[in-house]
């Protein structure tokens, strides 16, 4: 369902000349797949998954998601993409201030076809074990609930993948482990999952790992001989 | 997207921020309020400079000559004109082919007049038959004398309500004979009420009588005091005030740079210049209004621009989970317009509010004025596209990764 071929992404930095932040990336994701995305900061994994969740557009090469090339989409399809098929979660939550876990999770249907359907959104909510906090404001919720109405944000139009950004990184180790969770969940139900974490111990939750550094794909594999998750829980 | 959708998207984000939102409507009320009130005032004022303008001289189609050059103030009467304009100049300007009829008058103020015990003060004045066309008259009672009336010179009066209320306070007065300076008359009919002439006084204390009778019965005087002509084309009645001028001059042998022993006023061509006036005072004030509008409008652009940076990481939000360029310019927009517009309403009733105040402390006819409604809500709705448009198009240009990391 994703396919990078020989993705580089640039910036121009000061007079120097430009800085390469990703560096002739290729991987493919099938449908179903949990892949982790490990690296240091600096690695490039943030600019991967903007790349990914088509916020931004690589310098060169192609990125294929279900057999389309996105380079030659408009702004207004790529929208279409962010709003349809990808639901994205972030590691500061980035739900909107003065507004409702309900309204915050409806927020992508209106980007849809404009029809908010409120039952809908509170379903979302009770899939995530909020249903009763649906009508707080964001910022009366705690760092785990916040991040639960993000990913009922991110449900909410049934994407066909899921991008988490660090999803845990601004969570205690008991709502982290909630959150992951609830990922890995989705990830039972079928979704397409891309994490992208610096955690060792985070991507153990993925089936596959792909380790980023300086720009390049250092390994990807499967997290099979990693230890149990057992020892994962541990490490939060 | 659905409109209902993104009306209540954009009016939840301007409850998130009421302070705000009651800022950038400020500027609109006030500047719609003000437009209201001024160009209703300036409307009122026109209406009843008109009104006041037509009940003294009736019709538009007439021009006016008086006797004596120069500017003189007020009525022209029998104690306080040159005897310059006679009776034959009145028959001469009936026969130039502009002119369609002539009137000739003789006034006198503050003739005692007595009704058994009663007495009054009326103005009198002799007049010819066909004062009412002219003057666009009425009677309500009894009957206007003839011109039979006048060639005999019968002793009869025409009476406006002022007098009919002194002298007849308790009868009715058709048929009964009163005396007017001494001389009898006989009531053949009642005027319709005219009102308050541009002075404010009343323009109902007057007798009528056929101008020949007056002339030989009863002020003896062989001049006019004023004379009035209705012109053919009123469109043309600068052209007819000007033969008329020319004909008299002619008759009464004066030549440049000898001055005019007579005053011509072409109604038509003074109403215009009031009305002139009058809304050139309007165009000033709703300029000024205007401008407080367009400073309205300059206050929403400059708040609204602030609330973009202020609310970036909400545009990323916005933007990561599927709103593209122009779903985030159409969302700013409509916040926009939706401020402008109701500070518009706003604004409007709170200036309907302020005319019926001045038109109540003024004494302006209460008239409800619909266009500055109509056009305050039209403005407002412009004012917040035109002034949203800049914020807006900022907000579309943010970069969503930069937004989201704010």
């Amino acid at each position: 369902m994703i396919e990078l071929k020989n993705i580089s992404k640039t910036y121009p930095r000061g007079e120097a000349g430009t800085i390469e932040a990703l560096k002739a990336i290729s991987f493919q994701i099938v449908p179903g797949e949990f892949v982790a995305v490990r690296g240091t900061s600096g690695s490039g994994k943030s600019t991967l998954l903007n790349i990914l969740g088509c916020l931004d557009q690589p310098s060169s090469g192609r990125y294929m998601l279900d057999g389309e090339d996105i380079a030659k989409y408009s702004d207004k399809q790529l929208a279409h993409i962010r709003n349809a098929k990808i639901g994205f979660i972030f590691q500061s939550f980035n739900l909107l201030p003065r507004t409702t876990a309900v309204e915050n999770v409806e927020i992508p249907m209106v980007y849809r076809d404009g029809r908010v359907d409120r039952r809908w959104a509170l379903t979302a909510l009770e899939r995530v074990g909020l249903a009763k906090r649906a009508h707080h404001f964001a910022t009366e919720l705690s760092g785990g609930e916040q991040q639960r109405v993000a990913i009922a944000r991110a449900l909410i139009n049934t994407p066909a993948l899921i991008l988490a950004d660090e999803p845990t990184g601004n969570l205690d180790p008991n709502a982290g482990r909630e959150v992951m969770h609830l990922l890995e969940d989705l990830h039972h139900e079928g979704r397409t999952i891309l994490l992208v974490t610096h955690d060792d111990a985070i991507a153990g939750y993925a089936s596959r790992e792909i380790v980023l550094r300086h720009g390049k794909i250092l390994s990807d594999g499967s997290t099979a001989m990693h230890p149990s998750s057992s020892r994962v829980e541990g490490a939060l | 997207m659905k409109v209902r959708t993104l009306v209540s998207q954009a009016t939840r984000s301007l409850r998130r921020y009421p302070l705000r939102t009651i800022l950038m409507m400020l500027g609109v009320v006030a500047g719609i309020a003000s437009l209201t009130v001024l160009s209703s005032i300036g409307e009122a004022t026109k209406r009843e400079t008109m009104q006041r303008f037509k009940n003294m001289i009736g019709t538009f189609d007439t021009i006016i000559v008086r006797p004596g050059g120069g500017r003189s103030r007020g009525m022209p009467t029998l104690v306080n004109v040159p005897p310059t304009l006679r009776f034959e100049d009145a028959s001469a300007i009936a026969m130039e082919p502009a002119i369609r009829a002539v009137a000739e008058m003789q006034t006198a103020f503050d003739i005692d007049s007595k009704y058994r015990d009663h007495t009054a003060s009326p103005v009198v004045i002799g007049v010819s038959p066909n004062w009412l066309q002219l003057r666009s008259d009425e009677v309500q009672d009894g009957a206007f004398f003839t011109e039979d009336q006048n060639a005999s010179l019968a002793r009869v009066a025409v009476i406006g309500t002022d007098v009919r209320t002194a002298l007849f306070p308790d009868e009715d007065p058709i048929g009964k004979t009163f005396r007017i300076a001494d001389v009898p008359f006989q009531v053949i009919g009642l005027l319709t009420p005219r009102g308050a002439g541009p002075a404010g006084g009343s323009l109902d204390n007057l007798v009528l009588i056929p101008i020949n009778s007056a002339a030989r019965r009863l002020f003896n005087r062989d001049f006019l005091t004023m004379l009035i002509a209705q012109v053919k084309d009123p469109e043309r009645s600068s052209e007819a005030t000007e033969k008329v001028a020319a004909l008299l001059r002619e008759r009464h042998h004066i030549r440049p740079p000898a001055l005019d022993d007579f005053t011509i006023t072409n109604p038509a061509a003074t109403m215009a210049q009031v009305t002139r006036a009058s809304s050139t005072l309007t165009k000033i004030l709703t300029g000024v209004a205007l401008m407080a509008l367009l400073i309205g409008g300059v206050v929403i652009m400059s708040l609204m621009s602030i609330a973009v940076s202020e609310r970036r990481k909400e545009i990323g939000i916005r933007r990561s989970v599927g709103a593209a360029r122009g779903d985030v310019i159409v969302q700013f927009m409509l916040e926009a317009t939706l401020i402008a517009s109701t500070g518009g309403m706003a604004g409007a009733v709170l200036g309907w509010g302020g005319m019926q105040l001045v038109t109540r402390i003024q004494k302006l006819p209460q008239i409800l004025v619909w266009r500055p409604f109509v056009s305050a809500i039209f403005l407002s709705i412009i004012i917040g596209v035109v002034f949203g448009i800049y914020p807006a198009w900022k907000a579309s240009r943010l970069d969503p990764i930069q937004a989201l990391r704010s």
